[in-house]
């Protein structure tokens, strides 16, 4: 594995999205051929509730320089209250990885509804943007 | 504190007696001069081994627990019509009955298989803050008279105020007295001194450089030597199993690594959120010293702050990540 130097790093990004909205919101950005960083890769979930705030941990401990978790708007889950319960949990989650030193922007929480593909792809730039202000992950991270 | 004793002792007695519980709960002597331990009592004659003062330092709440799921999968083998129910008294403090009320409310077992012998709290003395202020020597007697404490070691006798060796946790607790209780002993203790400060040490924190905060985070986390002494005494930790003995999926490396260590420490402290009532017991078990509670109050405060919530403060309010309100804030949600 090459080291990770300023110069040939790319920040990578994983992205937890929910099957009924963001994932939706991306396609529609793909069709309509709207041009974003490649950096973020997309994991589908059923909904942002089911996003455990595990997986965000567990993926900056595994080498990601930046984590997304993106579902439908509050008020439009397609499972009622995924997303407010799921807003509850990041609300704490971001508070505390912060709190013990983890910058902020590593892990980012937003709402992109499926009709929303433009949006998607401002968010995809505007995450990446922020996360390769803050260079490669140091902290967290497991040296193998 | 000696007329709270007595009492005890008289309740669980009676308690055992006319066989409203099966098993009482409380603190005994321990083997060291002045240390207290959990005990278990079934025949009301041992009831005099019961104790009460400033000792008496871990959450017992974990032990109900304990005590109710032992017994339910000691039955799995009976047939249903002839199951039994075990109920359990507890002697218990503010800290102690705010655990039961979050196992309560989580629907872990009946209100009636836990009677509550609540009891006023002044406050348990720490070990390690003793320790210290002896500076580490051998203590071979320890007295308490009210707040005066004499305290002697090989090397000589030193009298200490037991202010100055509380757990901090109780400097600053609100919820000294039972929050429910079946039969409550003496009479309601004054508020602790600190209540005020409670969040003192967290807004300082919060005020210090990310880099800083990230440092003194990797500083207390490389002493944890995850004997998982604080999840064991966590009331609040009572999964059958916990993630870091799962093998599908394996959350952490059970190794030395130190990110490991910073992830167990994180995510265990990540499910206290709405859920930790600030008992102490992680921090006064911790062989290490590890600073745990510096983390578990944030999470406590933004707890209090986000979402109104106090854990366990009554069984009415329900845990706030159980619960959502359309209205939540969202300020920390990224708009583009």
């Amino acid at each position: 594995m090459t080291e990770k130097t300023n110069e040939n790093w790319e920040p990578k990004i994983i992205a937890f999205v929910c099957n009924w909205c963001t994932y939706a919101g991306a396609d529609l950005a793909g069709i309509s051929r709207l041009q974003y960083p490649p950096n973020v890769r997309l994991v589908r979930l059923p909904c942002s509730g089911r996003v455990n705030p595990f997986y965000v941990v567990k993926a900056l401990q595994e080498g990601m320089d930046g984590v997304l978790v993106s579902g439908c708007h509050p008020g439009e889950c397609h499972y009622i209250s995924g997303n407010l319960s799921a807003r509850r949990k990041f609300a704490m989650l971001k508070n505390f990885l912060s709190y013990v030193g983890i910058e902020p922007d590593r892990a980012i929480f937003t709402w992109v509804s499926a009709s929303e593909g433009e949006k998607f792809s401002q968010v995809i730039k505007g995450v990446t943007e922020k996360v390769r202000a803050l260079g490669p992950a140091q902290k967290l991270v497991k040296k193998l | 504190m000696e007329n709270i004793e007595k009492q005890v002792r008289e309740q669980a007695k009676k308690l055992l007696a006319d066989g409203t519980v099966d098993i009482v709960v409380g603190y005994e002597k321990g083997t060291l001069p002045f240390q207290t331990i959990p005990c278990f009592i079934t025949n009301p004659d041992d009831a005099e081994r019961l104790v009460w003062n400033r000792f008496c330092s871990v959450n017992l709440a974990k032990y109900v627990h304990d005590i109710i799921f032992a017994h339910k999968a000691s039955q799995v083998r009976t047939k249903p019509e002839e199951r039994t129910k075990k109920t359990v008294g507890i002697v218990a403090r503010g800290c102690t009955t705010r655990s039961l009320v979050i196992h309560l409310q989580e629907k872990q077992y009946d209100r009636d298989q836990v009677v509550i012998i609540g009891v006023p709290c002044t406050g348990y003395i720490a070990n390690k803050k003793l320790s210290m202020a002896v500076n580490g020597a051998e203590i071979t007697t320890c007295t308490v008279a009210g707040d005066a404490l004499s305290v002697e070691t090989k090397g000589g006798k030193r009298d200490i105020t037991v202010n100055e060796v509380l757990a901090d946790s109780c400097l600053t607790c609100r919820f000294n007295n039972p929050v429910i209780s079946d039969v409550m002993i003496g009479d309601a203790a004054p508020p602790m001194p600190d209540g005020e400060k409670e969040y003192n040490a967290v807004d300082a924190f919060e005020e210090l450089p990310i880099d800083e905060r990230w440092a003194y985070f990797t500083k207390e986390m490389a002493k944890c030597i995850r004997c998982y002494a604080c999840r064991n005494t966590c009331p609040s930790c009572y999964c059958k199993v916990c993630f870091v003995e799962q093998s599908q999926p394996r959350w952490v490396g059970a190794g030395i690594d130190e990110s490991d260590t910073q992830v167990f420490q994180f995510m265990r402290m990540f499910h206290m959120v709405g859920r930790c009532v600030d008992c102490g017991s992680c921090v006064e078990v911790c062989p290490m010293g590890v600073d745990l509670r510096k983390f578990l109050k944030k999470l406590d405060k933004d707890d209090l702050q986000l979402f109104n919530h106090r854990a366990g403060e009554s069984l009415e309010s329900a845990p706030s990540l159980s619960v959502h309100r359309e209205n939540d804030k969202e300020e920390f949600i990224f708009e583009p």
